[in-house]
């Protein structure tokens, strides 16, 4: 085992990580928000690499132009998922956790058998654009220009998160997640917080859709071993904490890789997990957690 | 089938038709219930759950394979001359479904209604091999033949069941065949093959193959420079690719599924990294879907299989067959599971045929004396000839490769459309 090899796994898995990083990151937010665990967020992951494939072999767009259509489209989506369905379910006055879980779990399971239905059940893939199937070569370590970019564009969302969390509607944010009732009283529309919260966090698993999309293949379930991948982040770095997200899912692409470089392929999620259930042990609210 | 044999068919069959004929004129109303004569044979397939598509599609195979010997379509191929069964005088093939669910224990009970309520001469099946066990033992049971047209697990075979048939090649010969073309390869190139990676999904199928692999490698003097094993729902395959690279070995052997073998394939290109050679074991690597999905960059790779639907120069009934599924069935071609279906069926027919009867025992006798010459189906292989545990022993797979856009046989020499391109 070389050092370059060494290198080349490590920055891959940490690139990867970046991706990880962003598709658990709108999980986190919605859950920090208003305490509902989205399970349909790998669905939205799934829409979004839909529509990518389908505006790229329709209207020829490259993936990366398609960047704000396709986050402006998600957050719509976000917005009317909240609207239309978590709304009603926050106003059920009997086992809402329950209802809570059932709606996003229906929804899934609803937008998989969607995909079916409109897209068909064949594996796709985008096979050209800006970035496609080129690399970068430092030294030995060669790396795909798509990874790069994906990478990049994670933590420039990262950063206008952040920096979204610094505005007046960021500190209304945290208002209505502290307390939501109370933010009524200084004129805060709820409603209005989370709405904006689901659209926020549909465009960032959009954004991240985008990027993979370049060097990921699409089918109605590619989201499933994402998902699963950030729900095991958001709880890695704590329920509700931006920069929990980012840290943890650099973690897990790390160790992933190089569970599978040292030890065997077959178990890099073994790898993931004790690390996760060593998190849990010895500081059981995350890494950044305040709950 | 020798020279004598085919000449009698040839020469029974207009006699035949005039017989019909004149006993038609003279006797209409009680001939025609006599031309109605049936033979039944029970089909099990999973036709509802996850692999209902793939019993669908043997639904339309053993349909089309059932018109052909009923019809008149002229096939150039055994059975394929139509009008029934001639051995029979003329009976028609209905086939009778039963839905397995792909469970073993549904494919039990399904097949012996079908025995003993439907009076079925014999079945065929099934897709998977876990419902072939239930079935080839039911069918022992009671004594019917069992024709297994595309289980591949070795062990069906070596159950010691005396009415177990199968034609197909199982996972075994298609590993040897790897070897094979490996060895006729470094044969013809004068450069040996010193080391293959092996890379596979972790389930039954990727383990399977890598054992049986590992086993004929070393056999080989073949030295195994990777064996790495993946989860198919992995989201990353870079690592992977990485130790690929690493292990830098004359051939790469993916067994693979349709997704992780899409990821593999990209991931290999976007990391720069182009193997001497990728010799897949069959499944992901030869799904249509994987071609769309990664389009150019298939290009070179091989795979085995047990189906060429371009060697029509060697086998002619192809066109006219495939051109029969493809209307039957939404436009589709035959495949490797289709293909074997429709053989399955011809194997019975022919064997019916020979029988001159539907008892079980004159059935059993005739399906023992089966010799199928190769050309005389649509299968690449040398033949049809079963041994004691009714195994074909004659069902040599092939070697394909991904030319210029489409499949190419490039192994056996005598069913090849192609040579084999690349330098390993």
């Amino acid at each position: 085992m070389t050092a370059s090899l060494v290198l080349q796994v490590a920055i891959g898995g940490l690139l990867m990580g970046l991706v990880y990083a962003l598709v658990a990151a709108g999980l986190s937010l919605i859950f920090g928000l208003m305490d509902v665990v989205n399970f349909a967020h790998g669905q939205l992951l799934m829409l979004a690499m839909y529509a990518v494939f389908e505006f790229h072999t329709l209207l020829g767009l490259d993936p990366l132009v398609q960047l704000p259509l396709v986050a402006a489209l998600l957050f719509v989506l976000g917005v009317a998922i909240y609207r239309g369905l978590i709304a009603r379910a926050l106003a059920v006055r009997f086992n809402t956790g329950m209802v809570q879980i059932f709606v996003t779990f229906g929804l899934s399971i609803f937008l998989v058998g969607f995909a079916q239905l409109v897209f068909g059940t064949d594996f796709r893939s985008v096979n050209s654009g800006l970035l496609f199937g080129r690399t970068v070569a430092i030294g030995q370590i060669v790396l795909p220009l798509p990874q790069i970019a994906a990478g990049l564009v994670c933590l420039l969302a990262f950063a206008a998160l952040m920096l979204i969390a610094r505005t007046e509607f960021g500190r209304a944010l945290e208002a209505t997640r502290e307390d939501r009732d109370a933010v009524a009283l200084i004129g805060i529309d709820r409603n209005r917080i989370f709405s904006l919260g689901w659209g926020i966090g549909a465009a960032t698993v959009g954004i991240a859709g985008v990027m993979l999309a370049s060097f990921y293949y699409i089918s109605p379930t590619v989201g499933d071993s994402f998902a699963l991948i950030a729900y095991v982040t958001v709880a890695l770095g704590g329920f509700g904490s931006l920069i929990g997200a980012l840290i943890a899912g650099l973690l897990i692409g790390l160790t992933e890789a190089m569970t599978a470089l040292v030890i065997d392929p077959s178990l890099k999620q073994i790898g993931v997990f004790m690390i996760y259930v060593l998190v849990l042990m010895v500081r059981p609210r995350g890494l950044f957690g305040r709950l | 089938m020798s020279g004598i044999k085919r000449r009698q068919i040839l020469a029974s069959a207009p006699l035949g038709l005039a017989g019909a004929a004149l006993a038609g004129t003279a006797l209409a109303p009680r001939n025609a219930a006599a031309a109605e004569k049936e033979v039944l044979i029970g089909c099990v397939y999973p036709l509802s759950g996850p692999a209902a598509q793939v019993g669908h599609d043997a639904q339309a195979a053993l349909q089309v394979m059932a018109d052909i010997v009923n019809g008149n379509h002229a096939i150039p191929m055994l059975m394929g001359k139509g009008g029934g069964i001639a051995g029979l005088g003329g009976a028609k093939i209905k086939l009778i479904f039963a839905d397995s669910q792909n469970n073993p224990q549904i494919a039990q009970s399904e097949t012996q209604r079908l025995i003993t309520q439907q009076k079925v001469v014999a079945i065929v099946g099934s897709y998977t091999s876990a419902t072939a066990v239930t079935i080839s033992q039911v069918c022992n049971r009671y004594q019917v033949p069992y024709i297994s047209a595309e289980n591949s697990a070795p062990s069906l075979s070596e159950q010691g069941l005396t009415w177990f048939f199968r034609p197909s090649p199982t996972d075994n010969d298609f590993s040897q065949a790897m070897f094979d073309f490996l060895e006729a390869h470094a044969k013809e190139t004068g450069k040996p093959i010193k080391s293959v990676a092996i890379i596979h999904e972790n389930s039954v199928f990727g383990s399977d193959s890598a054992r049986i692999q590992t086993g004929l490698a070393k056999k080989a003097g073949i030295k195994v420079a990777a064996d790495i094993s993946y989860q198919a729902s992995t989201p990353s395959l870079q690592v992977e690719v990485e130790r690929l690279r690493a292990a830098n070995a004359d051939v790469v052997l993916p067994s693979s599924y349709t997704s992780d073998a899409i990821l593999m394939v990209r991931t290999m290109h976007d990391l720069g990294y182009k193997p001497k050679a990728i010799l897949a074991q069959d499944a992901g690597f030869i799904d249509p879907t994987f071609l769309k999905a990664v389009g150019p960059l298939a290009e070179g790779v091989m795979s085995r299989s047990s189906f060429s639907i371009d060697a029509v120069k060697s086998r002619p009934a192809i066109p006219a067959v495939n051109a029969m599924y493809k209307a039957a069935n939404g436009n589709k071609d035959l495949n490797d599971l289709t293909s074997r279906e429709v053989t399955a069926l011809q194997v019975l027919a022919d064997a019916l045929n020979r029988a001159k009867s539907t008892n079980n025992m004159a059935l059993r006798t005739a399906l023992r004396e089966t010799d199928i010459p190769g050309d005389q189906t649509i299968m690449p292989w040398k033949g049809i000839k079963f041994d004691k545990t009714g195994q074909n022993i004659e069902g040599n797979p092939v070697i394909m490769q991904y030319q210029k856009g489409e499949w190419h046989t490039i192994f056996p020499v005598d069913v090849a459309t192609a040579t084999v391109e690349g330098s390993f």
